[in-house]
């Protein structure tokens, strides 16, 4: 299986810290990568540095046989890369409409996936008018992901879904993620180790901004030393 | 949502716009009409107070306009620029210039006003890629400071008048506030609501919505695939021009052209209509001049002056008790009234409702 995405040994530094010092991850087309590692391993920054947000000052971002890196991130995304940031990320002075609106990147993008989208989420239909000011935390959630599912992106950067919501609210946007996987492919960090293990195929584990293992999820479920090791679950 | 429940509800959402600019519109009768004044006396353009309010709202609508150029720049788009004041300067010296200078035609100032706001928008915009937030705002200060500079020198008082400001400047006779105010009024009102509808659809436009988007976090609109420097460049030039052309309606109104307008404080002033009005409402930015303005003159006239140490207090009051400004306080209770108005709703009913056009794309 060819990959969509390759990071290869990244060294990224924001101001003087050195926070990459050498990330390779692989991401086959289809399915869902999961990049675990505790909290401050670089997870966040490796997908910053993958945006185009924080450039990396060595190594290669081979996204579907294009070199990525050192472009700026508005090209990047052009190319079919949707980022949905940690903390929601959505524009809450817009209405829930305008924050689908905005994404589209060819006209009438919107009409096409609104069925799709609705069906993943319906509250936001019920909530379209709303400004982002208004919704609750998961509400948020939910149209960080749908507005990256607007435009024809064939890879979607997710950090953190389950960050911060109620436990209903995970099951429904897992759920969500594992639908939308059969769309596109994922790269999905995630802390909350059992979210990520019931949603990936492939893994990557990154410690102290290198990456250290990366395999199939299959096997590291049963990998109970490496879990303890690197995420400190059992 | 069908056709006809579209135009009653656009009807209702346009009432308070419609009312204003009718009201504005009839404003000048009705003013003479309460001084006792026939029409004909109106039109005879005698001197009345009915003809000094004209002139006092004249005054309103250009700052109007310059205020709504700010609040694009600050409010909507979020870049923190500390020159403003120099655009509307700009205009108006520049309008200053070719009319008692060089002699040109009005249109052709009209013309070179615009160019003139053009020419500012991308002297900003030079540093636009480089530099953010408060050096952006050190910058576009440093800017302005060089033009207040050169208008202030010695070598340039044939054109500018230096420190005492540019004074004499022949007027067109079509639009020459002394002979014909109500043709003024009128015209004035007609740049500033035409400006206002221009930014309501500029704003409300996509690119407006980047806009909006690139200061709320415009690492966002960059992933989403926005270049966001021609949203910003596109934002300042909408500002650079209109506020040019306030400035040139300014020198037309006014006898003189004062250096005061190139300072810092009239940016400040500026500042102080949004913070009065609502930062990136647009409306607000007018409704904050109009009261800036208005409250300068009556507190002025009524207390001497003591009215600078009032108007500071009422700055002080409306900032703590009106966080948002006049109009961005109101949007928000609305908004908090509506919601419950909602919850409340579908507790008696048991019907979830979020809004009256729920569901639809």
């Amino acid at each position: 299986m060819s990959n969509i995405l390759e990071v290869r040994n990244i060294h990224t530094y924001i101001s003087q810290f050195h926070i990459l010092e050498g990330v390779d991850v692989e991401v086959p087309k289809g399915g869902i990568v999961a990049l675990l590692g505790r909290n401050g391993a670089g997870k966040t920054t490796t997908l910053k540095t993958i945006m185009g947000l924080t450039p990396p000052r060595s190594g290669e971002i081979i996204f579907d046989q294009e070199p990525v890196q050192g472009r700026p991130s508005y090209e990047i995304a052009s190319l079919g890369i949707g980022f949905v940031p940690e903390n929601r990320g959505i524009f809450r002075d817009l209405s829930v409409l305008e924050n689908l609106k905005i994404a589209e990147r060819k006209k009438g993008d919107l009409d096409r996936k609104s069925d799709f989208i609705f069906e993943l989420f319906p509250d936001l239909q019920r909530l379209i008018k709303l400004p982002g000011t208004h919704l609750s935390g998961g509400q948020q959630q939910m149209l960080a992901v749908a507005r990256a599912l607007v435009p024809d992106n064939r890879l979607l950067l997710i950090d953190e879904p389950s960050e911060g919501l109620a436990p209903v609210i995970i099951e429904a946007m897992m759920e969500a993620i594992r639908r939308l996987s059969s769309e596109t492919t994922v790269l999905l960090v995630e802390q909350n180790f059992i979210v990520a293990s019931q949603l990936a195929q492939h893994y990557v584990i990154i410690e102290e901004g290198r990456s250290v293992q990366a395999g199939l999820m299959a096997d590291l479920v049963h990998d109970k030393a490496t879990i303890q090791r690197y995420l400190g679950a059992a | 949502m069908n056709a006809q429940t579209t135009g009653r509800f656009a009807w209702k959402s346009h009432i308070g716009f419609i009312v204003t600019v009718v009201g504005l519109a009839a404003l000048p009768f009705i003013m003479a009409v309460m001084e006792g004044l026939p029409v004909g006396s109106l039109l005879a353009n005698d001197s009345s107070t009915a003809k000094f309010l004209q002139g006092l709202l004249v005054e309103v609508f250009i700052l109007a306009v310059f205020a709504i150029s700010y609040d694009l720049v600050l409010g909507v788009t979020g870049l923190l620029s500390f020159g403003h004041g120099m655009f509307f300067a700009f205009g108006s010296y520049l309008t200053g210039v070719l009319l008692k200078t060089f002699g040109w035609p009005l249109w052709a100032v009209l013309v070179g006003a615009v160019v003139a706001g053009l020419f500012n928008a991308l002297l900003f915009a030079v540093v636009l890629p480089r530099v953010k937030g408060i050096t952006f705002a050190l910058v576009t200060l440093g800017i302005a400071s060089v033009f207040d500079i050169l208008i202030r020198t010695q070598e340039l008082n044939p054109y500018t008048g230096s420190d005492v400001g540019l004074q004499g400047i022949p007027r067109p006779d079509f639009l020459n506030p002394v002979d014909d105010r109500l043709r003024f009024y009128y015209v004035t009102l007609a740049f500033a609501i035409l400006v206002y509808l221009i930014y309501k659809r500029f704003v409300d436009s996509p690119t407006g919505r980047v806009c909006v988007a690139t200061r709320e976090n415009e690492n966002r609109a960059l992933t989403i695939g926005f270049n966001t420097f021609y949203f910003k460049l596109a934002a300042l030039m909408v500002a650079g021009i209109t506020a040019s052309l306030a400035g040139m309606f300014n020198t037309l109104y006014k006898p003189l052209v004062s250096p005061e307008i190139a300072g810092l404080g009239f940016t400040v002033e500026g500042l102080l209509m949004l913070l009065i009005g609502g930062i990136g409402t647009l409306s607000g930015a007018m409704i904050g001049a109009a009261i800036l303005r208005l409250m300068e003159y009556y507190l002025s006239r009524w207390f001497g002056e003591s009215s600078a140490f009032i108007l500071g207090a009422i700055y002080v009051l409306i900032v703590m008790f009106l966080p948002y400004g006049i109009v961005g306080t109101w949007r928000l209770r609305r908004l908090d009234i509506a919601a419950g108005r909602q919850r409340l709703l579908s507790m008696f009913t048991g019907r979830q409702r979020e809004t009256p056009d729920e569901g639809k794309l």
